[in-house]
């Protein structure tokens, strides 16, 4: 029997705190399309960044096609075939299509001191045509959408000659229609005899694409099974080892109720100079929950700053309850009562080395102040009881918000937002990276949000997500928004999300 | 008509630009691999009292000794670099106040002066000098005359430099690498590109020029030493970079720009000619035109597109979670 | 072998301190090193220094003079890099102070009889000097985007030519006219009994004088204390500091915090340039060889940076720095050149920077390979056909 593609055993990593990857045992034939399937924090990524040789495993043994490796840098990877499609690209944003591809390249054309343009955007035009991955060579990586950076980060991996291929959560940015023509891609690169490992935590892709898959669970690699022994319920039962909990949104909500917020025609400035946002309308009664669809970078994360204030209108009005919140002021946007879950949490919604009691503070503290003086000690009674009240797990209120992981940091956002009532509660890919059990809990507080009788905006990418949770269902494309007339529709979804109007 | 005001003006600039550009050439190889380095200013003062001592102790002919100083220079700036390197690439200290230590360490109350007053530099003239290459004959031809064939060798291998770095980083593959790496380190690391090795070596070369920068001063320009001789020119050289918008052949025009600024103060008085209300203009003049071209370059739009290395100022660190 | 370095979970709260202590130690030998490098002794070198610094007779009135201005210039360092806003402008902030301040001086000095009053009117002068000076570069970094390091660096020099210019060469207000020594040698008008500021002696080494700049010096690191951990000013300028777009999301003024810090930390540098002129030279010191070779702008960054920006141990440091830089003037000569102060001064930063790390991430030394026997030691990684 020819040996596998690739053979990990006992491969353990830790981090402090936590063990990513414990004592994992994975392989992988080649020609195969095999799944890593797991639950976000699950350790798939971890492992598959020891393959690559970005990090060095605590202990274990890896091998390729039955030769024992040890990968000291990222260059030794890529010279011994592993290639990776990372989930958020590695791609230099001002140089060229061409010039990624080239980067660090050691063979053919690369091997050159002097680099010669002509020939690069020769071999880049065959590859795109011969995998379907169309791209112009010349164009500038910022200048390209979201899904034809992806395509250059395969091309990347199959200009390197790459007979392993990792593709980490490649559909999170796509719609529908690519996703069904990435798989394509792949079936064509099993065809050609290489190794494709699939991340992801999405069970019907896995279905869809894999010829196995390898659950992962905890840092644990639980079992291996052939996709077609296995189903959705067995795998998400690996997955998670309970039942997931479903969540259904019925979507009837009262037109007679009074809309908590009105977007008038408003248009915004990315940043870039570009407009993002073109002459977006809608309303949002109290109680509703409106999902946004659509792939990031459509003016999704610009219409909901607009709306926060964090971001000026070039146009257009915001209303809350009927009056007209200040232009591009965030405290006048949430003293209005709009609060804001942003999709950035240690960057934009938290501070990142200021304590959980200050953070949880951060947009009230000046109306708990008294006077020019802070109210340290009520802050941090406040902390205490958040913490308690939503499970946060930290040390104490005095702990600083960048030791606390994913989950516990998006309590700390949602806690503060939710605790403040708001009139409006705008979200932006609120569980993205969360594991199972937080995004059960972020989806229950969404869910309270509109009991309590906020208009809730639900920006994400994740269809599931979408579906679940909507009243309505909004999509974004190149900065206009269209409504769907049937929610529960993917393929009418999928379709906006393209930019197309159905028939 | 070689003696008007302008060319006169042009020549200087050339002259006193000099040391301006071969600090900012430095100054933009390090920060295009995305290392800030303040210290330029202390990298200039040592390589100035080195390059002096090295010309004032050795005793052979004119082209030897220079020669050697300008070695002795290089190798000094980038000793110096080499401490904020190790700082803020394998400590991961802050560049900022890592190259604001190196300028008081090596500045004008530091081990310059140390190293000046201790060898007793500032008592005799430089012992050789650079010299304008070309004939008098040609020095005398209109215009180009005392621009292009009144300069010394210095000046003319900083042209050569200009066209050098232009190249490495436009057309050669370790040049696009030592691009990326200033832009996205992440990216580059996964390409397989050794990011610690491009950041000290880019540094490192980055304080070698500064070092000959300082040298030229005290070798060509001054050929004194005095303690605190570069004047502020390390800063203006870091600004340089900034209105240069990270391109070589745009350091050149800068420093000779700015050179000629220098030259204005004495040129105006030799003349008896005056520019504002009193001297204190024509002495600030450089200072406040360094101010006003980075404001303008600092507030248009033109600077997300053509403008820093992404990651400039960022240590890059990969085994982090 | 390797060593890598990780981020500590929590930061035991001893550390902050242990490890300035640590850097200073490992300072004084890296420099005992260079020393020996160059023939002079080292220890006997620091005893030296340590003697002049604060043990000898009249050491600490003097280690108090270099102090004060340290004091001021390190608390407006503090001030403004804690918020990540590098105003490397304290020199020139000082410079402006002082004229202020002169001129509040001379001009007050003249028409009223209340001493405090007139030094009131001084230190508010210092900081309505200092503040403008640099709310220059505050303007231009809020509302133009422009780097403040590089601009506040340039009003230095600036500043230093107004400041010699004001006596060296103009007939100004601040100059000293009459008088012969005024004409062989210019110098500034001295400042009216009226407003000199005052000192008060303790009976001890000889008499140790505390001249007023250090309590009013006190009174500062007490207020910046305070604001910065108590009131919604320091609240926001933290999240500023810490993550400018949390700060924005917060509701924060971006633009005008980013003044109002700047002119907060130029104002204290300010007091620094009146208390030069009220508390020491009684009179506006525009020699290029005085008040702008002592650089105390810039050794003030190396007192906040080693004191970790923190207003209570700034005033420790400044104490230290200053029985240094006065040691460092009385010890000069043949066996101590000029210049070994700021070497030691940037090797101490130096160590500070290198102790910094410490203090966030902790060394882990990895055994090379992670494997058991039977694996073929250290194999090389297959390259590719």
């Amino acid at each position: 029997m020819d040996a596998p593609a690739v053979s990990m055993r006992g491969v353990t990593k830790r981090f402090p705190g936590v063990v990513a990857n414990d004592s994992v045992d994975f392989e992988a034939a080649p020609g195969e399309v095999h799944a890593l399937l797991g639950e976000n924090g699950a350790g798939k990524t971890t492992l598959s960044h020891i393959l690559t040789g970005l990090y060095r495993p605590d202990e274990g043994q890896i091998a390729l096609y039955g030769e024992p490796v040890e990968f000291n840098s990222p260059r030794e990877a890529i010279d011994a075939g592993v290639g990776m499609v990372h989930q958020h690209f590695r791609l230099v944003s001002r140089f060229t299509v061409a010039e990624n591809l080239v980067l660090g390249d050691r063979r053919g054309a690369g091997r050159n001191f002097r680099i010669d343009p002509g020939a690069i955007a020769t071999q880049v035009r065959e590859l795109g045509e011969r995998y379907s991955l169309a791209v112009d060579p010349r164009a500038r990586i910022w200048q390209l959408s979201v899904g034809e950076q992806q395509r250059v980060e395969i091309l990347k991996a199959l200009y390197q000659e790459a007979r392993i291929l990792i593709l980490d959560e490649p559909t999170a940015v796509l719609t529908p229609d690519e996703a069904d023509t990435l798989f394509v891609t792949v079936r064509k690169m099993a065809e050609e005899g290489r190794t494709v490992i699939f991340i992801s935590h999405k069970l019907h892709e896995v279905m869809a694409v894999s010829d196995r898959v390898t659950v992962l669970r905890a840092g644990k690699a639980l079992a291996t099974v052939r996709t077609a022994d296995a189903t959705p319920e067995s795998l998400a039962e690996l997955m998670v080892g309970r039942e997931i909990v479903v969540v259904t949104r019925e979507g009837h909500v009262n037109p007679e109720s009074a809309p908590v917020l009105e977007v008038e025609d408003l248009w915004a400035d990315g940043d870039r100079g570009t407009v993002a946002v073109k002459g977006v309308s809608l309303t949002l009664r109290s109680g509703e929950i409106a999902a946004v669809a659509g792939v990031a970078g459509n003016g999704q994360r610009e219409l909901a700053e607009a709306i926060a204030g964090l971001r000026p209108c070039a146009k257009g009005v915001v209303r809350v309850k009927g009056k007209a919140v200040h232009n591009g002021d965030a405290r006048a946007a949430f003293q209005a009562g709009i609060g804001y879950v942003p999709e950035d949490r240690l960057g934009t919604g938290l501070s990142p080395t200021l304590s959980i009691a200050m953070n949880l503070s951060l947009k009230s503290f000046r109306r708990e102040s008294l006077g020019p003086f802070l109210r340290l000690h009520a802050m941090r009674d406040k902390a205490a009881d958040a913490i308690r009240t939503f499970g946060i797990k930290a040390s104490g209120p005095e702990q600083e918000t960048d030791e606390l992981s994913g989950g516990n940091l998006q309590k700390v956002v949602i806690s503060r937002e939710f605790s403040a009532h708001p009139n409006v509660l705008i979200a932006a890919s609120p569980t993205r990276g969360l594991d199972v059990a937080a995004v059960e809990q972020v989806h229950s507080y969404l869910l309270d949000a509109a009991e309590e009788g906020a208009g809730v905006l639900l920006i994400s990418e994740d269809l599931d997500e979408i579906l679940a949770l909507n009243d309505r269902v909004l999509v974004m494309y190149e900065g206009t928004l269209t409504e769907a007339d049937d929610r529960s529709s993917v393929a009418e979804i999928g379709l906006r999300m393209a930019g197309e109007t159905p028939s | 008509m070689n003696n008007s005001l302008l060319i006169v003006l042009i020549a200087s600039g050339v002259a006193y630009g000099t040391p301006l550009l071969y600090a900012a050439l430095g100054e933009l190889l390090a920060e295009r691999s995305g290392v800030l380095n303040l210290g330029v200013e202390g990298m200039m003062l040592v390589g100035a009292v080195m390059g002096f001592w090295t010309v004032q102790r050795l005793h052979t002919n004119t082209g030897v000794a220079l020669a050697a100083a300008i070695l002795v220079a290089g190798l000094m700036g980038a000793l110096m670099a080499s401490i904020h390197a190790f700082l803020v690439i394998t400590l991961r200290a802050s560049q900022i106040v890592s190259g604001l230590a190196l300028t008081i360490f090596a500045g004008a109350v530091g081990l310059s002066s140390y190293l000046g007053n201790d060898l007793n530099l500032a008592d005799s003239p430089a012992a050789h000098t650079f010299n304008a290459v070309f004939p008098k004959s040609m020095q005398g031809w209109p215009i180009i005359g005392p621009i292009v064939f009144g300069q010394n060798v210095l000046v003319y291998i900083s042209w050569g430099c200009v066209v050098g770095i232009w190249l490495y980083l436009s057309r050669t593959r370790p040049g696009l690498n030592v691009r990326a790496v200033g832009e996205s380190p992440a990216a580059a690391d996964t390409m397989g590109i050794n990011v610690t090795r491009y950041r000290y070596t880019h540094t490192l070369v980055g304080g070698a020029f500064a070092g000959v920068a300082g040298a030229s001063i005290t070798l060509a320009i001054t050929p004194q030493w005095v303690d605190g001789i570069t004047g502020g020119a390390g800063w203006i050289a870091i600004a340089l970079v900034i209105f240069a918008f990270w391109r070589p052949e745009l350091c050149l025009v800068g420093a000779y720009f700015f050179g000629a600024l220098q030259a204005l103060a004495p040129q105006l008085q030799a003349r008896d000619i005056n520019l504002g209300p009193t001297v204190l203009w024509t002495n600030a003049l450089p200072y406040v035109m360094t101010i006003v071209v980075l404001v303008i370059v600092s507030s248009g739009t033109a600077r997300s597109r053509l403008g820093a290395p992404a990651a400039l100022g960022n240590a890059y660190i990969r085994e982090e979670r | 072998m390797r060593v890598t370095f990780e981020r500590r979970l929590s930061q035991p709260w001893w550390l902050t301190v242990v490890v300035p202590v640590c850097s200073l130690v490992a300072a004084f030998v890296i420099a005992g090193v260079v020393l020996l490098a160059t023939g002079i002794d080292p220890l006997t070198t620091y005893r030296q220094l340590f003697d002049a610094g604060f043990i000898q007779t009249g050491s600490l009135s003097q280690t108090l003079i270099s102090a004060t201005p340290l004091a001021f210039t390190g608390l407006a360092a503090a001030a403004a890099f804690r918020m990540k806003l590098y105003n490397i402008g304290a020199e020139g902030q000082m410079y402006m102070g002082a004229i202020f301040g002169s001129a509040a001086g001379l001009y007050l000095g003249s028409r009223s009889s209340s001493s405090a009053f007139v030094i009131a009117a001084m230190v508010v002068a210092g900081i309505v000097g200092g503040a403008a000076w640099a709310s220059i570069p505050g303007v231009l970094r809020a509302f133009f985007r422009t780097n403040e390091i590089l601009t506040s660096l340039l009003l230095n020099y600036v500043a230093g030519l107004i400041l010699t210019y004001l006596i060296f060469e103009s007939e100004s207000y601040w100059r000293q006219t009459k008088g012969f020594n005024a004409s062989v040698f210019p110098v500034g008008k001295q400042l009216p009994k009226v407003a000199q500021w005052p000192t008060w002696t303790i009976d001890m080494q000889g008499g140790i004088v505390i001249p007023l700049g250090a309590f009013i010096a006190v009174i500062v690191a007490v207020i910046l204390w305070a604001l910065y951990s108590r009131t919604r000013f320091g609240f926001e300028a933290r999240v500023l500091g810490d993550s400018d777009r949390a700060a924005r999301y917060s509701g924060v003024r971006v633009r005008r915090k980013i003044l109002a810090v700047m002119a907060l930390s130029g104002g204290i540098a300010g007091i620094g340039g009146a208390s030069q002129v009220g508390d020491f030279a009684h009179a506006l010191d525009g020699d290029p060889n005085g008040l702008q070779k002592l650089s105390y702008g810039y050794s003030g960054i190396v007192v906040a940076a080693l004191a970790r920006y923190n207003p209570f141990a700034t005033l420790l440091v400044a104490l230290l720095i200053g029985g240094l830089k006065n040691a460092g003037n009385t010890l000069e000569g043949p066996n101590f050149p000029a210049g070994l102060v700021g070497v030691l001064q940037g090797i101490i930063l130096f160590c500070a920077l290198g102790g910094e790390l410490l203090v966030r991430y902790r060394a882990r030394v990895h055994r090379h390979g992670a494997a058991p026997e039977d694996v073929a030691a250290a194999p090389a990684p297959k390259a590719a056909s």
